[in-house]
């Protein structure tokens, strides 16, 4: 039988997809000979909203782009079983490498089986890992077969997975609990969120399989607030797994028991600090812990915790599954199996990428991403958000690998992976980042508290043409005595952003500072607007745009732009036709 | 509770929370997403009635209530915008928007327009990254953003809001 | 229980396993600085200040919460850990929004604790006021008359309505101290009142302030010149067991006060007796004594000469506080006549002739001035000077000044008060020649002036308006423009290119090993007397440490300050009450004779005006751990400059005061509060930078349980919390 299936992540609904599910549904009649069903979200958030046509399991034809107003032309096609009028909607070859190019262990279901059908997971081998680990494993034999795969926390500090799970199994204590951190707080990363919408069973079978091995009486999600589908999704699929007996008391008649909840987040960055999240889930204000003690020791209510990410355990049950050497096989030296990755920004394709490893970063932008868009240059990219940094075009070729990328003096970090071009400002993204993290940190510590605000302070003077000559030294000197000094993981990397791009495009900075001149032309307060005579047609419409009344000119001739009236909104710039008007 | 319109309605409909919490200090944030669900904001009362029913210290619910950006402690308007500031969405220009909303509305960042129809609040991230800018209304995503949509879109919200006529809060 | 071995910056350290390394340390006698720390309160980790770093281990870390291992080896003092410790001192400085002190007291050259006499004033406490002020200042009932009070111009009350009259309530305190109810009240020369039961109510009366006298050093100096500054650095020198001798060449001590200030100023016996409490700690005084060569000014003739030489080789170390008493000349021709004096030399003269202790300051010799005056200058001693000629007789007095009023830089008061006894001022004008006739001066001609183009300082320079003159018939002309130092006798010394004896301005050392230099004879000349004071007590700081082995350079103790713009608008809407005005004997009486003109404060007028006092400085100064954390490292937060968190003054807890404004978010209040009052009253409200934090409670039995705890405020480290009522 055909399906048609609509791809509903939260990306999709943005770009329509809702509508466009209820468009195919309103054009169906009774008795139709095909079905509607929907699934998450396969990453190509590029081509948005999305419409896979399946035979049976067999996928026939991915459209893309498919807007509300094509639903009769593609239910009436399907209807009659001739696809050949919808060439316009499928997906073109160079489109589809996006996903040929990748390996989907994580993501292995995303986009491919309803999210909140149960029966969908477990003909892809669901729930097929957790019966055998506890029909036929050890707690010890689990973690044995995790430290073999190599398998490391994907939060972005890349700890053994197996070391934490042993920690808290070894941890003296009869209740112990499994946490998982779905606060996914980089901004500009959003890995975590589409694995709970896509493939929740996924993330409840790897914390199962987890809980089982460190002995956790309850497994608990923390999940971020600003993501309502993935908690509608992960609640129902929470109450189809204990339905199921996959949850609860004795699991699978094992005798093995252990309850499963989710808790949301109420929108704090530093919850994504392990001791800070453990704060949040006793209800308190998240502010990270003095460490020691650790949480394998006394995390939630003070007992043996165990905390990790949720690509982390998305991994696990196919680990279990295909075994850890396989795992292993991929990547490198000293980063194992795949890493998921939100690549965003200025890119050509830009969507959910899974790749092994021990692949160039030139590599994912240039082959995956399709490059950047409008064919503009590259200048660098950002890794691991505001705990990351920037890495310039000339070091693209760096690998995917914890140490490789550490040596940039970028991170790993979860997977944000955001393309810039030669029209970002730097300083700007350092003041970004700094931005964000002033306003995240929990004010608990001196260095972070005010120490990330004075930083931000110098480089908004920077940008605003304010910037005085030593304060590069000045923000160097604050860098390195935060990282020192700040208490927890957001203020030890808050300066990253800044040390990068000082690294990497310092000239930018003495641009800013001794010249008062942006080099690529973003910072407002360094630009000035002109219109080219030679171009301009003197059709007045940027005249009749502008807020500030900033433009003048009779019809027909050459306008010009008043710089004291004007407020420099780029209005004009984006209404002319002529590409007449140009920034300096 | 003397301001509140309907207190007993009200206050029943938060005890049926608070019983399903447990009465937890553990709970609270779950508790108090659900006192912001039912008020829409957290009155000063209700912080006190929770301190009071959970055995929490007042100060300790105020901590709570204002460390995390969800809640608020003022009324929104009928519509929050909640605009993504996000990396992806800053890369493409969400500053250039959220000045566009701004002059649009007469308002700046956390306020609410006097007629009470639009509250405009940045966000972290949306995780919509892919179709940067992005922003939400109430809980729709409107992504790929430009000016002209975003002025579009607040016209369109505003003529809804004319026709249903009357504001929440 | 298993004990460990440590090593803390060198020292080997024992503790036991599981203790923090602040713990042991502490055991061991090793400071590691914090502020968040507090026995008896879980540790917190917010200050960042406790950092250490330990050989072959990764991170820094917090010695308040991190358990100790056998062997480690830690410092407080690498690099790293210095660095992130000044930073972490930088940036909760840079947004603390406090006073350390009041800016009087930053504005007193001798840094006198103004705020905290005033208090004691406003309670009552006369001696309490004078034994703060003697911490400074050895002679405040004769500073408190002269002193043109730059604690005043800076008071921030000057925001509300006008600032406090600071300088005449210490003179208030100080008669009092000195049991004197005018200055010519029952006092018989040199007597010290030494307390006891006062005859007319039957009230225990405090004696004058003596302070104590350290055990004897068995360590010598001398101090040449008996001015201000010799006298301070003499006091203080011996109230550290010092043997200390002064030697003046003039036939009393006291310097320019004694023989530069009009007696109608400072009278004379107020003086000696503040000399005389002085003499009384055993500092011995010797007059008509003066170093080397020619007599110069001519006053000295007569007095015993010794030699720089010989004072060194008798005593361990010399502070040199002669002074600059040579007028210098007017500069124009005709400056030679007969009749042209210099001002100070004038005074001096004038002094001599007044009677020492007469109530009535009548003149025991006459002195000639003639009708006509015309005084070149206008500094303070171009007022005294112009004031002192209207009292010998002069019917027309004249000063001469080339710029306007509001350039002048003598006292608005003292200006005031010349033009009430009469004085003619002859604005933006400069003598051009003087005029004489069979020697004697006869006229004078004045170039007319206008003020040009403001320099780089910002100050209109006044140029001669071409051919414009004007001619005044004079008997006397008496040039006030400035003193210098008479360098005779000293010719060993380095002097500057102005003839000025070079000092090092931290520690007062001259070319000459045991030799130091203070007041107006160094560096920058001539100043006031507080300034001169102000030297007097850092010299003897400084001597004391040369005379203990080892010269500790003085330093100017770094003070949090809060931003006069914010402080002026939170002033705005304070309720206003007026400055005491000073009474004053009318100019018409004092025009004639050399009585004080100031009738001194009537006690209840003294006590209102204390009462105005702001209170700008911390309470807590003396006890603030953040500054003297701060203190103990070379900071410099203003490069880091920014906004503050957000600030405010509140009351809600019913006996604190809570400033939020010096917060440093240490939450030991709340965690005071929560752990040792188990009351749970304070929390925080907000994230970040712009967190507060703030009391929240609505039950009657926690505000009354709250009343009398006071436990937050006695772990506060810094001022933001205060006990009241």
């Amino acid at each position: 039988m055909m399906k048609i299936v609509v791809g509903q992540g939260s990306c999709g609904i943005a770009a329509g997809a809702g509508k466009t599910y209820e468009a195919i549904k309103a054009c169906m009649t009774e008795q139709e000979p095909f079905e509607l069903g929907s699934t998450g979200c396969n990453g190509m958030c590029f081509l948005e909203p999305i419409v896979d046509i399946y035979d049976g399991h067999k996928l026939v034809k991915r459209l893309v782009n498919v807007s509300a107003d094509k639903a009769e032309a593609v239910v009436s096609a399907v209807r009659a079983g001739d696809l050949s009028g919808l060439s316009e909607m499928v997906i073109k070859p160079e489109d589809e490498e996006f996903l040929t190019q990748q390996t989907r262990i994580a993501l292995r279901n995303c986009g491919i089986i309803d999210p909140e059908d149960i029966a969908s997971y477990k003909e892809r081998d669901g729930y097929k890992a957790l019966e055998k680990v506890l029909t036929s494993m050890t707690p010890e034999e689990v973690i044995e077969e995790i430290k073999v795969s190599g398998l490391a926390g994907r939060g972005g500090a890349g700890f053994p997975t197996w070391f934490k799970w042993n920690a808290a199994r070894q941890s003296p204590g009869e209740e112990k609990y499994l946490i998982c951190n779905a606060d996914e707080g980089d901004p500009g990363a959003f890995m975590d969120r589409a694995v709970i919408e896509s493939d929740p069973h996924n993330l409840i079978e790897g914390m199962m399989i987890a809980a089982y091995a460190i002995g956790a009486s309850e497994a608990i999600v923390y999940v971020r607030a600003e993501y309502p589908l993935a908690i509608i999704h992960l609640n129902e699929a929470i109450r189809q797994a204990r339905e199921a007996g996959y949850i609860g008391q004795n699991i699978l008649g094992t005798g093995f028991s252990c309850e499963f909840r989710y808790m949301a987040g109420a929108g704090a960055f530093v919850c994504g600090e392990e001791t800070a999240l453990i704060e949040s889930l006793e209800g308190k204000r998240g502010m990270p812990r003095l460490k020691p003690p650790f949480p394998a020791a006394a995390g939630y209510k003070m007992k043996p915790s165990n905390i990790n990410n949720v690509e982390t355990f998305a991994n696990v049950a196919w680990i279990i599954l295909n075994g850890g050497e396989k795992f292993a096989a991929m990547g490198t030296e000293n980063s194992k199996g795949t890493k998921v990755f939100a690549l965003t920004g200025k890119i050509r394709r830009g969507g959910l990428v899974e790749i092994p490893m021990g692949q160039t970063l030139r590599h994912v932008i240039f082959d995956i991403g399709g490059g950047i868009r409008e064919d503009k240059k590259i200048k660098a990219v950002q890794l691991g958000g505001p705990s990351g940094g920037c890495i310039p075009e000339h070091l693209l070729d760096t690998v995917i690998d914890y140490k490789a990328l550490s040596a940039t003096g970028a991170i790993m970090g979860s997977g944000g992976m955001v393309v810039m071009d030669e029209n970002t400002c730097m300083v700007g993204m350092a003041k970004f980042f700094l931005d964000f993290t002033s306003k995240e940190s929990c004010g608990k510590c001196v260095h972070c508290r005010i120490g990330t605000r004075r930083m931000l302070e110098i480089l908004n003077r920077i940008v605003e043409g304010n910037g005085k000559d030593g304060d590069i030294e000045l923000l160097e000197e604050l860098c390195y005595s935060i990282k020192d000094g700040a208490l927890c993981g957001l203020g030890q990397t808050a300066p990253n952003p800044v040390l990068t791009t000082i690294r990497y495009f310092r000239d930018e900075y003495e641009a800013h500072i001794g010249e008062k001149r942006c080099p690529a032309a973003e910072c407002r307060d360094l630009l000035m607007y002109y219109i080219d005579p030679d171009k301009c047609k003197g059709c007045t419409a940027c005249a009749r745009k502008c807020p500030a009344d900033a433009i003048s000119g009779t019809v027909k001739s050459a306008h010009s732009i008043d710089p004291e009236k004007c407020i420099k909104c780029g209005t004009c710039k984006s209404t002319c036709k002529f590409d007449a008007i140009y920034v300096k | 509770m003397s301001d509140c319109c309907c207190k007993d309605e009200n206050m029943k409909a938060l005890d049926k929370v608070l019983d399903e919490c447990g009465h937890d200090a553990g709970n609270l944030i779950t508790i108090l997403q659900n006192a912001q669900e039912i008020y829409g904001y957290l009155p000063s009362e209700i912080i006190y009635y929770v301190a009071s029913q959970t055995g929490i210290s007042p100060a300790r619910v105020m901590g709570v209530a204002t460390f995390y950006s969800q809640f608020r402690l003022e009324p929104v308007g009928k519509y929050l915008i909640m605009l993504c500031k996000g990396t992806a969405c800053h890369v493409n220009g969400s500053d250039t928007l959220e000045d566009v909303i701004c002059s649009e509305l007469g308002i700046s960042n956390g306020q609410t327009t006097s007629d009470g129809i639009f509250s405009l609040k940045t966000v972290a991230c949306l995780g919509c990254c892919s179709l940067s800018p992005v922003m939400m209304i109430n809980d729709e995503v409107f992504g790929l953003l430009t000016s002209d949509k975003v002025i579009g879109i607040l016209n369109d919200f505003r003529k809804k809001a004319q026709e249903e006529g009357g504001t929440q809060a | 229980m298993e004990q460990i071995k440590i090593t803390i910056n060198g020292k080997e350290c024992i503790g036991n396993k599981g203790d923090s390394i602040l713990k042991i340390a502490t055991a061991n006698g090793v400071y590691i600085p914090t502020l968040c720390h507090f026995e008896g309160v879980k540790d917190y980790g917010a200050c960042g200040i406790c950092l250490v770093e330990g050989e072959g281990l990764p991170k820094l870390m917090r010695a308040c919460s991190t358990a100790a291992a056998d062997g480690w080896v830690l410092s407080t003092e690498t690099d790293r850990v210095k660095k992130a410790r000044k930073i972490a001192l930088e940036l909760l400085m840079s947004d603390h929004d406090g006073d350390c002190v009041g800016p009087c007291s930053l504005n007193c050259p001798a840094g006198t604790d103004a705020q905290g006499y005033i208090k004691q004033i406003a309670l009552g406490n006369d001696y309490q006021a004078v034994k703060i002020v003697k911490e400074t200042n050895p002679l405040p009932a004769s500073i408190g008359r002269v002193c043109p009070h730059p604690c005043e111009k800076n008071c921030r009350r000057r925001f509300v309505e006008q600032p406090m009259s600071i300088a005449y309530m210490k003179y208030f305190a100080a008669d009092r101290d000195l049991h004197l109810t005018s200055p010519y009240d029952g006092v018989t020369d040199g007597t010290v009142f030494r307390g006891g039961m006062d005859g007319k109510c039957g009230i225990s009366i405090p004696p004058t302030y003596k302070p104590e006298v350290k055990k004897a050093t068995g360590k010598k100096v001398a101090v040449i010149g008996g001015g201000p500054g010799g006298l301070t650095a003499a006091f203080f020198l011996r109230r550290n067991g010092h043997e200390v001798t002064v030697y003046d060449a003039m036939p009393e001590m006291g310097g320019m006060l004694r023989y530069g200030i009009p007696e109608y100023r400072l009278p004379k016996r107020i003086l000696h007796r503040e000399i005389a409490e002085i003499a009384n700690l055993g500092v011995k005084l010797v007059n008509n004594v003066r170093i080397g060569g020619e007599a110069s000014p001519a006053a000295f003739t007569g007095a015993e000469v010794i030699s720089l030489e010989s004072l060194r080789k008798d005593y361990d170390a010399v502070v040199i506080a002669v002074g600059a008493w040579k007028s210098s000349s007017v500069g124009c021709p005709g400056e030679d006549a007969e009749g042209v004096l210099g001002g100070i030399d004038f005074l001096r003269d004038v002094a001599l002739a007044v009677q020492p202790y007469d109530p009535e300051g009548t003149l025991s010799r006459p002195i000639n001035i003639g009708k006509k005056v015309a005084i070149v200058g206008g500094g303070n001693t171009a007022m005294d000077a112009c004031r002192t000629a209207v009292r010998l007789g002069a019917e027309d007095v004249y000063v001469i000044y080339r710029r306007t009023r509001n350039e002048m830089p003598a006292d608005e008061e003292e200006i005031d008060d010349a033009i009430e006894e009469g004085v003619t001022f002859k604005f933006l004008t400069n003598p051009a020649e003087i005029i004489s006739e069979n020697g004697k001066v006869k006229r004078i001609k004045l170039q007319v002036m206008e003020l040009g183009e403001p320099d780089a300082s910002g100050r209109r320079s006044p140029v001669p308006v071409e051919g414009k003159f004007e001619i005044l018939d004079v008997d006397t002309v008496i040039a006030a423009i400035g003193q210098k130092l008479d360098p005779t006798g000293f010719e060993e010394l380095e002097f500057n290119r102005k003839g000025i004896i070079t000092a090092d301005e931290a520690t007062f050392r001259t070319n000459l090993e045991g030799v130091f230099a203070i007041g107006d004879a160094t560096n920058k000349g001539a100043d006031i007397a507080i300034a001169a004071i102000g030297e007097g007590n850092k010299a003897a700081l400084v001597v004391d440490s040369y005379l203990n082995g080892e010269i500790i350079p003085y330093k100017k103790p770094f003070v949090s300050e809060r931003d006069e713009e914010t402080v002026k608008k939170e002033l705005a809407e304070r309720e206003k009450a007026a400055r005491v005005i000073m009474p004053k004997r009318t100019p018409e009486e004092r025009r004639h004779d050399f009585k004080e003109v100031n009738l001194g404060f009537a006690e209840e007028d003294v006590r209102k005006e204390a009462a105005r006092c702001l209170e700008c400085g911390c309470h807590d100064y003396e006890d603030c751990r953040l500054i003297f954390t701060a203190r103990r490292e070379e900071i410099c937060p203003a490069r880091l400059k920014g906004q503050h968190h957000p600030g405010f003054v509140e009351q809600k807890l019913v006996s604190i005061e809570r400033n939020q404004n010096k917060c440093i978010l240490c939450n030991l209040c709340i965690r005071t509060c929560d752990e040792n009052a188990k009351k749970g009253i304070l929390g925080l409200v907000g994230r970040g930078f712009t967190s507060v934090i703030k009391p929240e409670f609505n039950d009657p039995s926690v505000i009354a349980g709250c009343k009398d705890c006071h436990l937050c405020a006695d772990a506060c480290p810094t001022g933001a919390l205060k006990i009241i009522g």
